[in-house]
């Protein structure tokens, strides 16, 4: 049955319930959890995503929406030093855990490697791949500072990326490997 | 000061991309937006009998849902022939076709009002094959009737040549419809702003495109719309037709209130253009020697329910059917057809990525009847300085193909390319090549560029450009033309871009044009620029204007090589603004529109590329393990931005040549679309043979086409050469190439 029959039909036989659940739909509850480094405290509706509530709630918008669905990796964030698809995540699974976006990775003065590879190897064209990108192989370093050209394009084989063809990516991303001596 | 032309320079908006900073549409702010949901055709074809709007009012948030009444102009927008409404009046075409827009409070509500809104239809026989949209009599997708252009060209005695032929190949070819699957879903927004001008700030390719059209719709002159370009993430040509744009001005227009829209994956697959499918009967003759002498080619085209850049790649797709080869005797016959089918527009190529497909693999259906190497072969019959095309065109400079194909050869000739593999017995390996010529700009008509650069008395240097950048990187090579034109350091120039109310139209960003037109157009403006900093500075060096001339950012003296001034200088001095106005419009001719004859770019890009790949015979699966492409672009401004487009092109090109295929009203995400990943592309090996182009600034021509297209034919030669069996079909899914290794082991076994 679809969620819109059930709806309606519950509407009729059981007006108590639908009421309830549509109550659901408005209500908000209180989530706590660290956002790149901060703790924060805010109210969101149950049903959002994180990868929403990250853009809408706390102005976070350099992780991107691109399909949705989990399947181009634009929206990649990392929970507990794991990349996720924040699309489909809900937003109270965030509760107590550590998130981290785009914007906590670097700044105008400090840019993480990776981002300063990214821009020496040409890694960048419409960019809308990039922060969720970024996220990806950032995790694979911390795990892995030195990896191979086949580990890289395992780690960001959830990507899509329509400009590039990957080569400057895999490239930048295996080149911090090899420049760096300790990952933060 | 450190030469531009030629030098990677970091990407000038690299930075706040690798930051997250940069806003694509979704990001933009705007103050409580409206939100805004389009409610689109189930039915590919069918009469609208009535909208009922009453139930979607009544849900909470909503604040109106439009209609096409609600339209104040021309309800019909279209870059070429003007036939697709904004929102459907009496009746829609395609599956998505848009019947009434919705603007709530929330998202929510405008998509549960969205699905309230209640269109009654009446069901009209749908066409879905150009066959059989062109039978006489049938059913009629627009008034006018189901053809929507034709277009031919013809050079000597078709004929002729064919009775002279020694060998005579014909074969038919199909490709089916791409997507561009740029990676942002389509999204802005809309406002008034201080000026009360309707404004929209969205992704796009064209930004005074999209202004006319807005105006259109709106029934408002040009300077009571403004559009500016967000960032966008890709287009590939996917930008340039309208798609989100007037649908935000009009919910402005009537409610004077921030709207934003957002399409989701689905949307954008279901409702914007896609590549042409083609289907092509090509017909070469060839001497016993091989020399080409003649091509016969009808090709037969698929715009689906609207003509958007249908007839451009009716043309296109004529002009460069030969290849980049000289044929004396050139009949090509060209049409495109209206159906109900998914619309079609520009894609990366306009045609051309198709008609490749097709001439190169009749180059090696030639070349192995011949026995003749097939690189040999086309290097025997390739353009050359001097050569006149199937137009009529003589081509004195920079005429790459051959160049692009003798790196090539040395490439495959040193390489140790093994057949089989003995630990998989299953595996067939093979190489194939693939080359292609591409004409810079759009075809046989003006299509001009403009720029302002100017210095004012702070110091401050800007370049102003309505180009569009949408990821390839125009900013940046245009900034290092400036800069090299004008001796100023790139830093040191502000550029203000693609926004209708501070540029002046640039053209699209397509036809791989940008670089080379408005880069023309920029050193125009700096050449004006240059006359009036050496007026302004003769009073101040005490000195006649013809003693002056212009270098490396200073006004110098010819007779006294210690008195010079820099520009800066003198604006600040002279406390004037110093500025220069340019333009450039390529020389073209009008093709005839019989014969099509005629001269119809100012030049052309070539390219080949090699493709190694190994087919699993047992799952169909082929796998491409290195792309050797070799891309005559003119002088490369950007080095490493040129590579990415090639990289990404073969990627593409990767796609539309194994797995792409779109479905009419089927495609509906990634997850039944699917593009090249990380784990998919081969290693490419970029190879740039520089052939100077001596109208191109700096000797520029162009790259993001030409990137794309040689790839499809050269891993279709590459499968062939490894399995023994040609495929007509693309993409050469797991499926098609199961067949064709079937079709070949029930073909021997048969002997």
């Amino acid at each position: 049955m679809r969620l819109k029959d059930f709806t309606s039909n519950l509407k009729r036989s059981d007006p108590q319930t639908f009421r309830r659940l549509s109550l659901i739909q408005t209500m908000e509850i209180t989530i706590k959890f660290t956002i790149n480094g901060k703790i924060v405290k805010v109210e969101v509706p149950p049903h959002w995503t994180l990868l929403r509530l990250l853009r809408e709630k706390l102005g976070l918008t350099g992780t991107k929406e691109g399909c949705g669905i989990g399947e181009c990796g634009a929206c990649t964030v990392v929970m507990d030093g794991r990349p996720i698809n924040a699309c489909l995540i809900l937003a109270p699974k965030a509760e107590g855990r550590s998130v981290e976006t785009v914007e906590g990775l670097g700044d105008q003065v400090f840019l993480h490697p990776l981002q300063q590879s990214f821009i020496d190897h040409g890694a960048v064209q419409c960019g809308f791949c990039t922060p969720g990108i970024l996220m990806s192989a950032k995790t694979l370093l911390d795990g892995n500072p030195h990896p191979t050209k086949e580990e890289v394009k395992g780690a960001i084989s959830g990507h899509l990326c329509r400009c590039t063809g990957y080569q400057q990516i895999v490239e930048a991303i295996e080149d911090t490997g090899k420049k760096r001596k300790v990952i933060r | 000061m450190r030469r531009q032309v030629g030098a990677n320079i970091p990407k000038v908006d690299g930075l706040e991309k690798v930051l997250g900073e940069v806003r694509y549409g979704a990001d933009l702010p705007a103050k409580e937006p409206l939100c805004l949901k389009v409610v689109r055709s189930p039915k590919s074809h069918a009469k609208i009998v009535r909208i009922e709007m009453d139930e979607a009012l009544r849900i909470p948030g909503v604040e109106r849902v439009f209609t096409a009444k609600d339209i104040p102009g021309k309800n019909l927008v279209g870059t070429i022939t003007k036939d697709q409404p904004i929102l459907c009046s009496d009746r829609v075409r395609y599956i998505g076709d848009p019947v009434a827009l919705v603007a709530a409070k929330t998202s929510e509500a405008a998509e549960a009002a969205a699905n309230k809104v209640v269109v009654v239809y009446e069901d009209l026989p749908a066409l879905n094959h150009p066959e059989e949209a062109l039978k006489l009599n049938g059913p009629l997708i627009h008034d006018k009737g189901n053809l929507l252009f034709e277009f031919h060209v013809i050079k000597g005695d078709v004929q002729k040549g064919l009775r002279e032929s020694h060998l005579i190949i014909e074969k038919t070819y199909q490709t089916t419809w791409v997507d561009h699957a740029y990676l942002e879903p389509d999204a802005g927004i809309s406002f008034l702003d201080e000026k009360e001008r309707v404004t929209v700030v969205c992704p796009t390719q064209n930004v005074h495109y999209d202004q006319k059209e807005v105006a259109s719709v709106l029934g408002l002159s040009l300077d009571q719309v403004r559009i500016i370009q967000c960032a966008t993430g890709g287009g590939f040509g996917g930008r340039l037709d309208i798609t989100i744009q007037c649908l935000l001005a009009l919910a402005v227009f009537h409610l004077k209130k921030p709207v934003k829209i957002v399409y989701s994956r689905e949307e954008v697959f279901q409702v914007t253009s896609k590549r042409h499918p083609l289907t092509i009967r090509y017909k070469s003759g060839v001497k016993e020697d091989g020399t080409l002498i003649a091509v016969e080619v009808e090709i037969l085209g698929d715009t689906g329910a609207y003509a958007s850049y249908g007839p451009t790649v009716c043309i296109r797709s004529a002009v460069h059917a030969t290849g980049p080869y000289l044929i004396p005797n050139v009949k090509v016959r060209s049409r495109m057809v209206y159906t109900n089918n998914s619309w079609s527009g520009a894609m990366r190529g306009f045609g051309v990525p198709q008609m490749a497909f097709a001439h190169e693999s009749q180059m090696d259906l030639l070349a192995q009847a011949l026995k003749i190497d097939p690189l040999e072969f086309r290097l025997k019959n390739c353009l050359r300085n001097g050569s006149e095309t199937a137009t009529g065109q003589t081509l004195m400079t920079s005429v790459g193909i051959g160049e692009t194909l003798r790196k090539v050869k040395e490439c495959r000739d040193k390489a140790n390319h093994s057949r089989e593999d003995p630990k998989r017995p299953f595996i067939k390996r093979g190489v194939g090549v693939g080359s292609m010529w591409y004409g810079i700009g759009n075809t046989g008509i003006a299509n001009p560029s403009t720029a302002q650069m100017e210095i004012d008395p702070n110091g401050e240097v800007r370049l102003y450009i309505g180009v569009a950048d949408i990821g390839q990187g125009s900013d940046t090579v245009l900034l290092q033309i400036a800069s090299e034109g004008l001796g100023i350091p790139l830093k040191e120039i502000r550029v203000i871009r693609a926004d209708t109310a501070l540029t002046t139209d640039a053209g699209a960003t397509s036809a791989s044009r940008q670089t080379y037109i408005s880069g023309n157009a920029i050193l125009d403006a700096i050449n004006y620029l240059k006359q009036e900093a050496i007026k302004e500075a003769g009073p101040l060096l005490n000195m006649d204007e013809k003693d002056l001339f212009y270098e490396e950012g200073k006004v110098k003296a010819r007779t006294c090589l210690t008195t010079s001034l820099p520009v800066r200088e003198v604006a600040r001095r002279s406390g004037k603004v110093i500025k220069g106005e340019g333009s450039f419009d390529p020389e073209t001719t009008r093709l005839d529109s019989k014969t099509g004859q005629g001269a119809p770019y100012a030049t052309y890009a070539f390219a080949t590329h090699l493709a190694e790949v190994e087919v699993d015979t047992e799952t169909g699966k082929v796998r491409v393990n290195r792309v050797v492409a070799s891309h005559d672009v003119g002088r490369a401004i950007h080095p490493k931005n040129v590579i990415g487009q090639i990289t990404g092109g073969v990627a593409m090109g990767m796609g539309f040549a194994l797995m792409e295929e779109y479905v009419p009203g089927g495609t509906t995400s990634f997850v039944n679309y699917l593009i090249p990943t990380s784990k998919d592309v081969p290693e490419v090996i970029p190879i740039l043979v520089e052939e100077n182009e001596p109208s191109g600034p700096f000797g520029a021509k162009g790259v993001g086409e030409p990137a794309l297209i040689p790839c499809a034919p050269a891993i279709l030669n590459a499968i062939t050469d490894a399995i023994g069996e040609r495929i007509y079909h693309l993409p050469a899914n797991l499926e098609r190439v199961l067949e064709t290794v079937r079709k070949k082991k029930a073909g021997n076994s048969n002997h």
